[in-house]
């Protein structure tokens, strides 16, 4: 029985939680906080840990309070319901998508609406970039400091390199994943020792 | 083909620190710029099309790459490998550690992981206006 309400519950979360994470992350609060599943404090918690865990936030959320209500089965239950309605909608639309590009791929006027979708979405994730930037992110000077050294490292393959070897350099370190290590082993290195 | 799908995505689902957008940085390095399954507007359309629908943008990235590359068993691949660093580490940290965000050393880590983050996207938000 309660599988089956996990199971409801995180359809119904998968299903309309527009926005990516956080959206996702006020739905389950909604969820559980109402049905009296988790406490007010067990629930801000679990969205600490989902912050500072790997993983997309709105994932590792769900796979938690699926754990915390219904155990291991209820972990899975939470983590395979929340992506079965991505994977009916999403399906569809890329199918759609894939119809649409080939019939009209030589259209102006497509080429134009997919011209200034492209430019909505650079706005969108600069958007997000900005959102990320609180105080909560940013606690002091260091925090700048490892923003610009990342910053300007992600950029450097855009500009015209003199020579093979420090082509190779650059796009060496405008790796995310060596700057993710980079920056945890910075953090360690200037805020615990 | 459908291995290098899982492992790609296995990949971007164990750094990907935050929500989606985190892991639009890894997905560019590895599918754009790595393996050049996607061109630059191809991706950019991409980002379009899973931030419209609803659930985790990364797991609609997932799909949409998966479909593309290689049908259903492609999205099998990228879905799985998308989500299944999250949900093993989570039971891992819910079974074992669940004072790990109190730990101070952790605390320390993600205090340089955290500006990074928002390093990588709003680099991507520059990379992203030169591809299109």
């Amino acid at each position: 029985m309660q599988y089956l309400l996990l199971t409801y519950v995180f359809l119904k979360v998968g299903l309309l939680g527009f926005g990516g994470g956080m959206a996702i992350i006020s739905l389950i609060q909604g969820e559980v906080l109402s049905r009296g599943w988790l406490t007010q404090t067990e629930f801000v918690d679990i969205v600490a840990i989902s912050q500072v865990t790997p993983g997309p936030v709105g994932m590792n959320c769900a796979t938690y309070v699926g754990y915390a209500v219904g155990g291991l089965w209820g972990a899975l239950v939470a983590s395979v319901a929340i992506v079965v309605p991505s994977l009916v909608i999403m399906l569809t639309i890329c199918y759609v998508y894939d119809v649409i590009r080939n019939r009209f791929q030589q259209n102006r006027t497509f080429q134009v609406t997919m011209r200034i979708i492209r430019i909505l979405v650079v706005l969108l994730v600069a958007h997000a970039a900005y959102t990320l930037m609180t105080p909560a992110s940013f606690i002091d000077w260091k925090s700048w400091v490892i923003f610009a050294v990342v910053f300007i490292l992600m950029l450097l393959p855009l500009f015209p390199q003199k020579s093979t070897s420090s082509s190779s350099l650059t796009s060496t370190f405008s790796n995310p994943i060596l700057l993710i290590l980079l920056s945890g082993l910075a953090g360690w290195l200037l805020y615990r020792l | 083909m459908i291995f290098q799908l899982f492992w790609t995505y296995i990949k971007i689902g164990t750094f990907t620190i935050g929500g989606g957008y985190a892991m639009l940085p890894l997905i560019e390095r590895e599918v754009v710029d790595k393996h050049h399954w996607l061109d630059g507007e191809e991706y950019a359309n991409m980002i379009a099309l899973a931030q419209a629908a609803p659930g985790l943008i990364a797991v609609n990235s997932a799909i949409f790459i998966g479909h593309r590359l290689a049908g259903w068993k492609g999205v099998l691949a990228c879905v799985l490998g998308a989500v299944l660093p999250s949900i093993i580490i989570i039971l891992l940290i819910a079974m074992f550690f669940r004072d790990i965000k109190d730990n101070p050393t952790i605390e320390a880590i993600f205090k340089g992981v955290r500006p990074a983050v928002v390093a990588l996207i709003a680099a991507t938000v520059v990379r992203l206006a030169t591809k299109i």
